[in-house]
């Protein structure tokens, strides 16, 4: 955890804010473009969001907050009550969506989805590599950071509001892709699926705040051998991994509990793990909240 | 153990308004009959409330709720939706609102004397869009209750203040009580162990969603 206090808010497009955070002891945790941070909010609740200011600045780190109007508490808290001057706990950085080297990008952001590719759109731009970015919102006025982006990269940015203009025509993008392009969105359901029917998914890479509508097959029973404790940890159908090992005094932090933020990673050393996760775990890693286990067994590093 | 019931005299109404005198103006212009900003923000601070509901022939009924800070949604300035949570089943709330839909609701703040009282009229919903502001832990709930503010004050602190609640140190008197388990087999004479009582109580309070 990292202390910080809130520097300033602003207000960066029709119902989304930006926070200004400032650490109070000492530089923030370094990271790179498509990390996000977990804030921990006065009323229990642990939000991610992606860093969207200067990777450069280790004083400050920079996220935007779209109030959803079905919040269960986290944008709309921040919101109505978080205002400079509050002190706010924020865990270190992690980055599921890492910018990967290549001689050209494409961006597609859907309204908040800009937050992550915001710098990476700058740090491409400062790397001298070819890069565009298109900005689909439902207006101007709803995309945080339009007037930014405008004016620091000019050109290279396309800002599509589907009230005037409908929807970008992804696939028409993709044939016009050079080879080795790889193409970042982030953005809502919808786009996701669009860019995942138009473009060929070794050159894809996506980020969802949400996770996506699936139906995973009925949940089983299994154990969890832990291997550092030297425990056994049975986990029943009706209980998540992550519940299972916290009741056994086994602490593994928690965040959004359906498989988005990545804050209860765990290192599988054997067996198979069913991944339902939308953060796409890495080899020999596992999501606590959301994937179970194929195996009747699992080791882990704990 | 038995005793003679013991019947306390009783004092009429008109003779209980007499002795307590009249309330004061400024008690009753505190009254609103909406949710206004300052209600909202205690709203969105409350852990817990005590909702109390009565059946058609006014027997009464109070029951506690509980989550995380802000669990009771402000829908608009007069109305809320409340989430029905696992509990007991006994649905003593949705079957009185059946034949009376009259709600009091007292929430309360760790650590504030004052409280928020809310009165009003309550339904059951299963609305997706209220519902989906009730998902928590990978569940929404089955139902919610919506409630129509009818009123809605700042109550004084003065019973929180008397009780000690917020007092750590008044957390001692807990352990003055026997475990639930054990109260349990002696008022219903039961030959079982309390321990499996107490267990499988400890086991329900790990499914909260």
């Amino acid at each position: 955890m990292q202390h910080t206090v809130i520097d300033r808010t602003e207000h960066a497009a029709e119902g989304v804010v930006s926070l200004l955070l400032r650490g109070t002891t000492g530089p923030l945790a370094p990271w790179e473009p498509g990390a996000h941070v977990d804030l921990s909010l006065p009323n229990w609740l642990t939000r991610s969001y992606s860093l969207c200011g200067d990777p450069a600045d280790e004083e400050h780190y920079r996220v935007a907050v779209r109030h959803d109007p079905l919040s269960r508490g986290g944008s709309e808290y921040i919101h109505h009550y978080l205002r400079p001057g509050r002190a706010l706990q924020v865990s270190l950085p992690r980055n599921h969506f890492p910018l990967l080297p290549a001689p050209r990008y494409l961006f597609l952001a859907g309204g908040i989805g800009i937050t992550p590719l915001l710098p990476m759109l700058s740090a491409a731009v400062a790397a001298d590599i070819p890069a565009g970015l298109v900005y689909v919102g439902r207006s101007a006025s709803a995309m945080p950071f339009a007037e930014e982006l405008r004016s620091r990269h000019g050109g290279r940015v396309r800002l599509v509001a589907t009230r005037e203009d409908g929807r970008p025509d992804l696939t028409a993008l993709a044939s016009d892709l050079a080879p080795g392009t790889l193409v970042y969105c982030c953005g809502p359901a919808p786009m996701i699926a669009a860019a995942q029917a138009a473009f060929p998914a070794g050159q894809l890479h996506t980020e969802r705040f949400r996770p996506a509508a699936r139906v995973f097959p009925e949940n089983t029973p299994f154990d969890a051998v832990c291997a550092r404790s030297g425990r056994t940890v049975p986990v029943p159908a009706d209980q998540s991994l992550l519940d299972a090992l916290n009741r056994a005094g086994l602490p593994v932090p928690g965040g959004c509990r359906e498989g988005v933020c990545g804050s209860c990673e765990l290192t599988v050393l054997s067996g198979g793990p069913e991944h339902r996760d939308d953060i796409g775990a890495p080899k020999g890693r596992m999501y606590a909240c959301v994937s179970r286990a194929l195996t009747p067994e699992l080791v882990i590093d704990l | 153990m038995t005793h003679a019931r013991v019947r306390p005299r009783r004092v009429s109404p008109a003779e209980v308004r007499e002795r307590l005198g009249t309330p004061d103006a400024l008690v009753e212009a505190k009254i609103l009959d909406r949710i206004d900003e300052h209600f909202r923000r205690f709203i969105a601070h409350s852990p817990f409330l005590t909702l109390a509901t009565a059946d058609a022939a006014g027997r009464a009924d109070c029951s506690p709720r509980g989550d995380y800070p802000g669990f009771v949604k402000v829908l608009d300035e007069h109305t809320l939706a409340m989430p029905d949570r696992p509990g007991n089943k006994l649905a003593d709330s949705f079957r009185n609102l059946a034949e009376n839909d009259g709600v009091g609701m007292c929430f309360l703040i760790p650590g504030l004397r004052e409280t928020l009282r809310v009165n009003g009229s309550a339904y059951a919903t299963d609305e997706p869009d209220v519902l989906a502001r009730m998902h928590t832990e990978g569940r929404e709930p089955e139902l919610a209750l919506v409630i129509e503010v009818a009123e809605a004050y700042f109550h004084c602190g003065r019973a929180l203040v008397r009780s000690r609640l917020w007092d750590p140190a008044s957390q001692a008197l807990a352990d003055e009580m026997p475990s639930v388990g054990e109260m349990t087999i002696a008022q219903h004479n039961l030959t079982i162990d309390p321990e499996v009582i107490d267990a499988g109580l400890e086991e329900a309070y790990h499914t909260l969603y």
